[in-house]
């Protein structure tokens, strides 16, 4: 009955997390509702789990489920490693601002520009 | 015939330290205006290039040779360049091909001119390098529909046009593929350049392996699935 309670409140909170994210990605939050609300049904009846499990030819409920969670990792694993890439892309333009905003000229291109700012540098 | 100083032959480097200001300064003779993309670099890669007299142009940390490319191809669009090349910083390509793919962008009226070593030559290839490339050039005619015979050569020359309607977004090596896939989404003109690439044990330790194929291979497909 303890472990039914604490499972239950981790699942609620998943819940009004899901609630907060909506804004952000509907599709993340319609998701984690989803299996926040079969968490919830299974941890109250778990022979049910069982007997899912039976129906699509595994064992036992227990296994199922795990079944179901590791794909699921999968899928945020890879969810991850997707917004990584994203953001990759992001920091490649930014640091190519600052390489560009900073390029080395050559000789003959400083001679061109240099006088105008060694005057502004050396001036009163 | 296009001035010298309007080709912009773009080197991406990283740790290229002990060879850069000789490649530099040969392209540099040749009387070509030189961007050497510093790639994040531990050693004295810029300063090399620096004192062989080329623009250098430094990524605060390292990226990869893609977005290398891109940084060099964005610099010199800023600047009166009429073609852009991209050569590699490990002295395989030969300084005389520049010229040869720049005509051939002039008299094909093509806006992109693709070095190939199996229509040219490639001493001291390699036999596994050999078999490698083979193979990424089947993929990438397989997934480009482009009928090219070297797909991952680093010398390329293009017009402003054909390099303004490249976007390299692969920062690691699998850019080569997406040079053609951009290239065949451009519906730009293109054409194929016999060249020499040159084989020294330095070229050799520094190319692609077999388990790098693998990661481009990884890096592609994930490409794939966002955006």
């Amino acid at each position: 009955m303890i472990a039914q309670f604490i499972l239950s409140t981790l699942l609620a909170g998943i819940l009004m997390y899901a609630w907060s994210e909506y804004a952000r990605s509907p599709a993340i939050a319609v998701l984690a509702v989803f299996v926040a609300m079969a968490g919830l049904y299974f941890v109250w009846a778990p022979e049910h789990s069982t007997q899912l499990a039976e129906l699509v030819g595994i064992g036992r409920g227990v296994d199922l489920i795990l079944y179901i969670w590791v794909c699921l990792s999968l899928i945020v694993v890879l969810n991850l490693h997707l917004k990584l890439r994203m953001q990759m892309e992001l920091i490649t333009a930014l640091a190519r601002k600052i390489a560009l905003a900073d390029a080395q000229p050559t000789r003959a291109q400083m001679e061109q520009d240099g006088p105008a700012s060694d005057f502004l540098l050396s001036g009163p | 015939m296009v001035s010298r100083s309007r080709v912009y032959v773009v080197i991406p480097a990283y740790n290229e330290g002990s060879i850069i200001s000789r490649v530099v300064a040969e392209v540099k003779r040749a009387g070509y205006a030189v961007v050497v993309v510093d790639d994040g670099s531990s050693d004295a890669t810029a300063e090399e290039a620096r004192t062989a007299d080329a623009v250098v142009i430094s990524h605060p940390f390292n990226l990869g040779q893609g977005a290398a490319l891109q940084t060099g191809i964005a610099y010199a669009l800023a600047q009166p360049a009429e073609v852009i090349v991209t050569f590699d910083a490990d002295g395989q390509h030969r300084v005389s091909d520049i010229s040869h793919l720049a005509e051939a962008l002039l008299q094909e009226r093509a806006d992109f001119a693709l070095g190939s070593r199996f229509l040219g030559q490639a001493p001291n290839l390699p036999p596994l390098r050999w078999a490698l490339l083979r193979a990424a050039t089947v993929f990438t005619r397989l997934t480009t529909g482009l009928q090219v015979t070297d797909t991952h050569n680093g010398l390329r020359a293009m017009t402003r046009r054909g390099a303004a309607a490249i976007r390299l977004r692969q920062n690691r090596m699998a850019h080569a593929s997406e040079w053609l896939s951009q290239i065949a989404a451009s519906g730009l003109r293109y054409v194929e350049q016999p060249v020499t690439v040159e084989y020294t044990a330095y070229s050799i330790a520094r190319g692609q392996t077999v388990g790098d194929a693998v990661l481009i291979l990884l890096d592609l497909f994930a490409r794939r699935l966002y955006r």
